[in-house]
């Protein structure tokens, strides 16, 4: 973990009633290094919030926004809930597994995307929703998503 | 961004502004009235008139706020805590995304106003981490509000009125929209709810006494302390007055948001939105986002209460309205559901952990045309076994919509068994 | 004291219990009132994650779990009825669809919870038709203890164990939903002074210990109360034996001793019963039965009484109350001055162990025996009774008589050693460093001629006393 990173980790201890507080947002930081947490970084973590290794790890392994294995250089979610689907959604997703050689879940082969599936993303009026690099892009239809995957370097 | 409601009333009347965005457009609008108000009050007072208000919580339960105000303790031993609930993550809910980031303002002046009512020297307000831009709205209202001295030692200058607003981001788990997995979040866990008791009025946030409201609910507060208990209560009916933004999504024309009274009729909502889309016959409507049952097309007179929803077998939850057309293999809604409900279960009661594996796989294999009338058997029973016995209400959110899928639309799912496929041809993909 | 009214009987219990704790104060939990239970366990926090042990309370809407449900007075519960039993049918149900049932080849069969529960509250049939959960066997979570993941049903107990007994936290669950998964940190083993208690807690076949998984079915065990000796703690304990052989040792409930643990050392010292045991009496360096070699030492009394020379006697903190207070009336009948004693020691913990590395210390004290490690000094005969680990303390002893079990430094000098009994070969008690009597009893059969040490003082003492009956003067 870089220092700078450490040191904006240990400025939002304050802000909780407890360290441990921190640990979520802590994590984000430590994350946004290189796209996942090693078990280094993880170690690093604990030690920092006074935690055993194995505290962070179930609570990074718990929320789908943490990743514990490398991770594409771009994140391509669609979400597949039953707003999203009945507007078509998982024939966006089909459409985006075949023109990425990936399935949901998957990395393409050059380390450029990884393509995924969420829950709903609360954007069931503009369904259906793509989520990359965390930017919603609303009322997307396949054509919109491929040109969108093209532009990610 | 999404487009501001298709309909509009005094909570999104200033949605479409970017000015309403920052503290000084917000102020122009008339914002802070709210709390000027609470503040010339004494404490106890402002809960009473959010009790009066009728108020409920629009986070699903709806709970009494004003109620659950009063449960937090009187004296000042231990610190108290708000949090305010913006982990939306009901399927078909999308309304406090657009309160988070059109209206920010107006959740952080009901929160000072729950502050002084409460004497809570810190909130938290949790969201979702999918929710980026609410986040950034959020967070860059807070620090204005901190520049302004709103907050702080004495908020809004007044002596003794110390309070601090964190806005936390959360991490994608839809069980951290249940108030104690957002607590136990909150404080850098997973996102396991808690066994009660003890409550969060005694043991919340970091052990400390804590009130949990939705985002929503408190939008709501300032202006029933601007504009009065008699106004707010003209609006909605008798046992939930107000309004909400009702999310229309699936099958109709204009899927959108809505800020209507409570207790306005399904069949309007459903007029407002366009109708079924292109001309089709209505299938079925869930309306209260996912966890709640459907309702078929002979019950679209019911108004979207709590109180006159609960007679027809279902709930207004979030007021998320999903709308299926004609085309509509309700098998696969049910695949869709049960996997999302295995998808989030936290893990740590029997029942939903197990059941809601158990309930996805049956839906799998009859919409594959694999089901027998056994499994159709197994589909009615196993959400029994799970519905009302765990520590937290995720597992009935997992078993209502399979029963209400079932007691509706029954046929669907023989018909699979009988056809040894899915006779769905036009339905969505799966 | 709230009133608690079970299926019609009623109870007066503590202040401040759940229903479950009030149950088991009065120990009838399972025995008189059946709320079975998974997840809970008397010595650890309250999880309420396994629904098992959901009761009707009269008044609320919905059942609750006995575990977690504070008693109220004049509170009234319901266990037997239809609906209980439907909600416990239930949980067993859900347990088992990801459970592979593979009993025959599981370790914990014969006292497994799952299958005794299963039994009583379950459903004979599966009616899942689903592949079961695929995950790993065998796994190797550290030196001590083997997990099957197959079989855990996520009850937590082994995690809650180790994050507040051995406060080393090893374990934690990953994951969520029916894809939680019990597992440690990547080179962070479960490895504490007290890791094969997980395996007692597992109420399941998830958790065994390397040492004693696929040694016996447990059906061929029987339990034989018995206290550890490895220290001053005593913890409770039963022996597992079959055929003669002692197979493990399990931890026994004593809420004043050891609640329900006892540590990984003392679990596994039921091995030294069966090495480097003292198989054969001597006498100077030579084999004899033991009823001569008792004779021998009762006529080497006599003949250095007989010349005035000193003779001592050195006790063993690992002998029993029985056999210390027969030593006692041994020496004063030959006028030796009381017995001395010393106590191996070592390291204490803040759980269990005792720095006092002995069973019985307090009973050699409660005889007003002296402890030292200080050398003996010049003496003719000293008779010393049970395992003692200071032999350097003899250099200026001439004869020495050893009645102990084990081959030791000082057994290699002894003039006549007689071999005897083990703690686990006899009935006795030992005063713990409490001051609590507890009382042990016989397990096996030594493989070979042993006597207990009463049998061997009382020899000794005929011949002592008898013979120099026989010479006057």
């Amino acid at each position: 973990m870089r220092p700078d990173t450490r040191a904006q980790i240990e400025a939002l201890f304050a802000r909780y009633p407890a360290k441990r507080g921190a640990l979520l947002p802590a994590i984000y930081l430590a994350q946004a290094e290189k796209g996942w947490v090693d078990a280094d970084t993880t170690r690093e973590l604990a030690r920092l919030f006074e935690l055993r290794p194995v505290e962070v790890y179930e609570v990074l392994s718990f929320y789908n926004m943490f990743y514990t294995v490398p991770q594409g250089r771009h994140h391509v979610y669609v979400c597949t809930n039953v707003p999203c689907s009945l507007r078509g959604s998982r024939s966006l997703l089909r459409g985006l597994e075949a023109y990425l050689g990936v399935q949901a879940g998957e990395t393409t082969k050059d380390g450029r995307v990884t393509l995924g599936h969420e829950e709903c993303l609360g954007s069931c009026g503009t369904a259906p929703v793509l989520r990359v690099d965390g930017a919603y892009h609303e009322n997307v239809e396949f054509a919109d998503a491929r040109r969108i995957v093209d532009e990610l370097e | 961004m999404q487009s501001e409601p298709y309909v509009k009333n005094y909570l999104s009347e200033h949605y479409g502004s970017d000015a309403y965005r920052t503290l000084e457009g917000y102020a122009d609008a008339g914002g802070f009235a709210g709390i000027k108000k609470a503040l010339s009050l004494p404490p106890d007072e402002v809960t009473e008139l959010v009790k009066a208000s009728g108020l409920r919580g629009r986070g699903g339960a709806g709970f009494a706020t004003g109620l659950k105000w009063s449960f937090m303790p009187k004296t000042a031993e231990r610190m108290k805590v708000i949090v305010a609930n913006g982990d939306e993550s009901e399927p078909g809910s999308f309304k406090d995304r657009m309160i988070m980031e059109r209206g920010p303002f107006q959740v952080l002046e009901g929160i000072l106003i729950g502050a002084w009512a409460m004497g809570a020297k810190r909130s938290f307000l949790y969201v979702r981490g999918e929710y980026g831009e609410s986040i950034r709205a959020l967070q860059a209202a807070v620090e204005e509000l901190r520049a302004k001295k709103y907050l702080g030692k004495a908020c809004f200058g007044k002596k003794g009125f110390e309070h601090d607003i964190i806005v936390h981001c959360g991490a994608g788990a839809y069980i951290c929209g249940e108030e104690t997995g957002l607590l136990e979040s909150l404080e850098g866990k997973k996102g396991q709810p808690r066994k009660k008791p003890p409550f969060p009025a005694q043991h919340g946030a970091f052990g400390l006494p804590t009130t949990v409201n939705n985002v929503e609910t408190f939008a709501h507060v300032p202006f029933i302390l601007e504009r009065g208990v008699e106004w707010f209560r003209q609006r909605g009916t008798e046992k939930s007055p107000g309004t909400t933004l009702f999310g229309v999504s699936g099958h109709v024309e204009r899927p959108g948001l809505f800020e209507l009274p409570l207790g306005t009729p399904l069949r309007e909502v459903l007029g407002m939105a366009g109708g079924v889309r292109g001309g089709r016959r209505l299938k079925g409507v869930m309306p209260g986002g996912l966890s709640m049952p459907i309702l078929p097309p002979s019950e679209l007179d019911v108004g979207l209460a709590e109180e006159l929803l609960v007679p027809k077998g279902t709930h207004l939850g979030t007021g998320g309205v999903m709308v299926m057309d004609e085309t509509t293999c309700m098998v696969r809604v049910a695949c869709v559901t049960s996997y999302f409900f295995r998808d989030e279960s936290c893990g740590q009661c029997t029942q939903c952990r197990e059941g809601t594996g158990w309930v996805h796989k049956l839906c799998e294999r009859i919409e594959r045309g694999r089901g027998t009338a056994e499994d159709l058997a197994l589909l009615d029973d196993v959400p029994s076994l799970m519905e009302g016995q765990t520590i937290c209400a995720f597992a009935d959110a997992a078993a209502w919509p399979i029963q209400g899928l079932l007691k509706h639309f029954r046929a669907d799912f023989q018909a699979h068994i009988d056809e040894k496929k899915c006779p769905f041809s036009e339905s969505f993909e799966l | 004291m709230p009133k608690l009214t079970i299926d019609g009987r009623e109870f007066q219990v503590a202040e401040g219990r759940t229903i479950l704790q009030a149950i088991d104060d009065l120990g009838l939990l399972m025995a008189g009132v059946d709320i079975p239970h998974y997840c809970w366990h008397p010595k650890l926090s309250i999880d309420g994650s396994c629904r098992l042990c959901q009761v009707e309370v009269e008044g609320m809407p919905k059942l609750q779990i006995a575990c977690n449900t504070p008693v109220t007075d004049g509170m009234k519960v319901h266990t037997a009825n239809e609906r209980v039993a439907k909600a416990r049918r239930g949980v067993m149900e859900l347990l088992l669809i990801n459970h592979p049932l593979d009993c025959p080849i599981c370790d914990q069969a014969g006292e497994c919870k799952l299958q005794d529960y299963a039994f009583d509250y379950g459903v004979a049939g599966a009616r899942t038709k689903e592949p079961r959960r695929p995950a790993k066997k065998s796994v190797e979570l550290g030196p001590t203890i083997v997990f099957d993941q197959e079989r855990c049903i996520l009850c937590r107990r082994c995690v809650r164990f180790c994050q507040e007994v051995p406060k080393t936290g090893e374990l934690g669950v990953f994951g969520r939903g029916d894809e939680s998964l019990l597992e440690t940190f990547p080179g962070k083993p479960l490895d504490n002074p007290y890791s094969m208690n997980v395996a007692d807690i597992c109420p399941v076949g998830a958790l065994t210990t390397r040492d004693f998984r696929f040694k016996i079915r447990v059906w061929f065990l029987d339990d034989v109360e018995s206290i550890c000796n490895q220290c001053a703690r005593g913890c409770n304990i039963s022996a597992s034996r079959s055929n003669n052989k002692i197979y493990r040792f399990v931890p026994r409930r004593n809420d004043a001793v050891n609640e329900t643990w006892m540590c990984d050392h003392g679990r596994m010292s039921y091995k030294l019963n069966g090495q480097g045991r003292l198989a054969h009496a001597r006498v100077d360096g030579k084999p004899s039965s033991a009823y001569a070699a008792a004779q021998r030492a009762g006529e080497l009394a006599r003949q250095i009484r007989a010349a005035g020379g000193r003779i001592v006697g050195v006790a063993s903190p690992f002998a029993s109350n029985e056999e210390l207070e027969a030593f006692r009336d041994f020496l004063a009948e030959l006028g030796a001055g009381p017995a001395r004693f010393a106590v191996p020691r070592g390291e204490s913990d803040e759980i269990l162990v005792e720095a006092e590395k002995a069973p019985n210390a307090n009973g050699c004290r409660a005889l007003g025996m002296t402890e030292t490690n200080d050398s003996l000094g010049h003496a003719d005969l000293a008779f010393v009774l049970g395992h003692t680990t200071h032999a350097a303390a003899f250099a200026d002893v001439r004869r020495v008589v050893l009645i102990d079990s084990h081959e030791s430094a000082l057994s290699a000098r002894a003039d006549v050693v007689i071999p005897a009994r083990t703690f686990l070969e006899k009935l006795g008690h030992f005063t713990n460093g409490d001051g609590i009597v507890q009382r042990f009893d016989p397990v096996v059969e030594p493989a070979f001629e042993a006597l207990s040490e009463r049998e061997a003082l009382d020899e000794i003492r005929k011949s002592a006393v008898s013979a120099a009956a026989r010479e006057p003067g």
